[in-house]
């Protein structure tokens, strides 16, 4: 009895210690300089556990309702960009992803923008890429994919796979311009060629 | 006899400390999303069956932006309050205008928002005695670089008409 109480105990202290320790970890790998002049931190995400690891696997639909994987792009530097209609800064950012997977395509450059737009029509996210003048893959929402990345609360959150399937970097706000390409640049150049 | 009861305790007392601390986890698992926008108004005092004007005041997170009642691009989810009555009776809601907002990411966007404190006006009219107010206000916020998902506020006010 002795022993059991002491063996929970000790799991229990063990746990919050984690827990604690965890929630002490910053969340974001790179907080916008416009962001950070005006709030007190980091938001809540925390996709950036994924950081180093293999990016989780999903399979969704796209806005004409084929369906599309994450593997479909093995061997390839993916960008896995969560967005909505609703998000001012996702849709001022989407225009660059725009324009550097047309310059990367050579280097083998994907992005997938994953729509979180919950209740929304293909036809609603179609018409709204369309207006941002976006012509790479946008996939519907799935709230269980948005939670193996972490729960994705804060948009834009955007993950960087290199060529071997390994999540290089997270970012959660808009970056600048500058910084996006560089992100995109380490991925292409991480993975191996 | 004695010896029986305080072996009991120095038994049970670690373990609902153990049991305790376990249960810490959970309570993360039922927590609710973090809201960006509060409640300033908990209670309405009013003269009885007569029409009269009251506000509802609201404050919204520093750093933080919602979108008015009337943003300026369809896509963007409008700040609504939805109220349930009761025994009341709501003749007129009345929301504050935006204020300009310039989004600096990229080429930047103009924003209808609101921030700091907003009021919604209303028309309201109480049978003599306590009653509640309650509904909920669904409004979508951001920062400076990034939005989280729509929040419904909870809202309550005791009202109290002579």
């Amino acid at each position: 009895m002795i022993a059991l109480v002491a063996v929970l105990f000790w799991a229990g202290v063990h746990n919050l210690r984690h827990r604690r320790a965890l929630s002490q970890v910053p969340h974001i790998t790179l907080i916008p300089a416009s962001a950070a002049a005006d709030n007190s931190g980091p938001p809540d995400a925390e996709g950036s556990n994924l950081r180093g690891k293999d990016a989780p696997a999903f399979t969704l639909t796209d806005v004409s309702g084929k369906k599309v994987s994450l593997a479909d792009f093995k061997g390839h530097p993916v960008v896995v960009n969560f967005w909505a209609t609703w998000c001012g800064p996702c849709k001022l950012e989407m225009p660059w992803f725009q324009e550097f997977s047309a310059k990367y395509k050579g280097q083998g450059l994907e992005v997938l923008g994953l729509s979180q737009d919950d209740g929304a029509s293909r036809q609603d996210v179609a018409d709204a890429a369309k207006k941002l003048g976006v012509s790479y893959t946008i996939l519907m929402p799935d709230e269980a994919v948005a939670k193996k990345y972490g729960g994705v609360d804060y948009l834009p959150e955007t993950f960087y796979v290199d060529r071997s399937g390994k999540v290089v970097e997270v970012t959660a706000g808009a970056p600048s311009k500058d910084q996006m390409e560089a992100l995109i640049q380490k991925t292409i150049a991480a993975g191996g060629a | 006899m004695k010896r029986r009861v305080f072996a009991s305790l120095v038994l049970t007392l670690p373990l609902i400390a153990a049991a305790q601390i376990q249960l810490g986890g959970l309570d993360r698992t039922t927590e609710v999303k973090k809201q960006h926008v509060e409640l300033l108004t908990d209670s309405l005092q009013l003269t009885a069956n007569k029409p009269q004007d009251v506000e509802l005041r609201f404050r919204v997170e520093p750093g933080f932006h919602i979108n008015s009642h009337t943003p300026k691009d369809e896509l963007l989810i409008p700040t609504e309050l939805k109220l349930d009555a009761g025994p009341l009776r709501i003749a007129d809601e009345q929301y504050p205008p935006g204020s300009h907002f310039r989004l600096q990411v990229g080429s930047g966007e103009d924003l209808d928002v609101y921030q700091g404190e907003f009021r919604v006006a209303l028309r309201i009219e109480a049978p003599k005695g306590g009653s509640t107010l309650s509904g909920s206000l669904r409004y979508q916020a951001c920062d400076n670089a990034a939005c989280f998902p729509a929040r419904t506020l909870p809202v309550k006010i005791s009202v109290t008409a002579k």
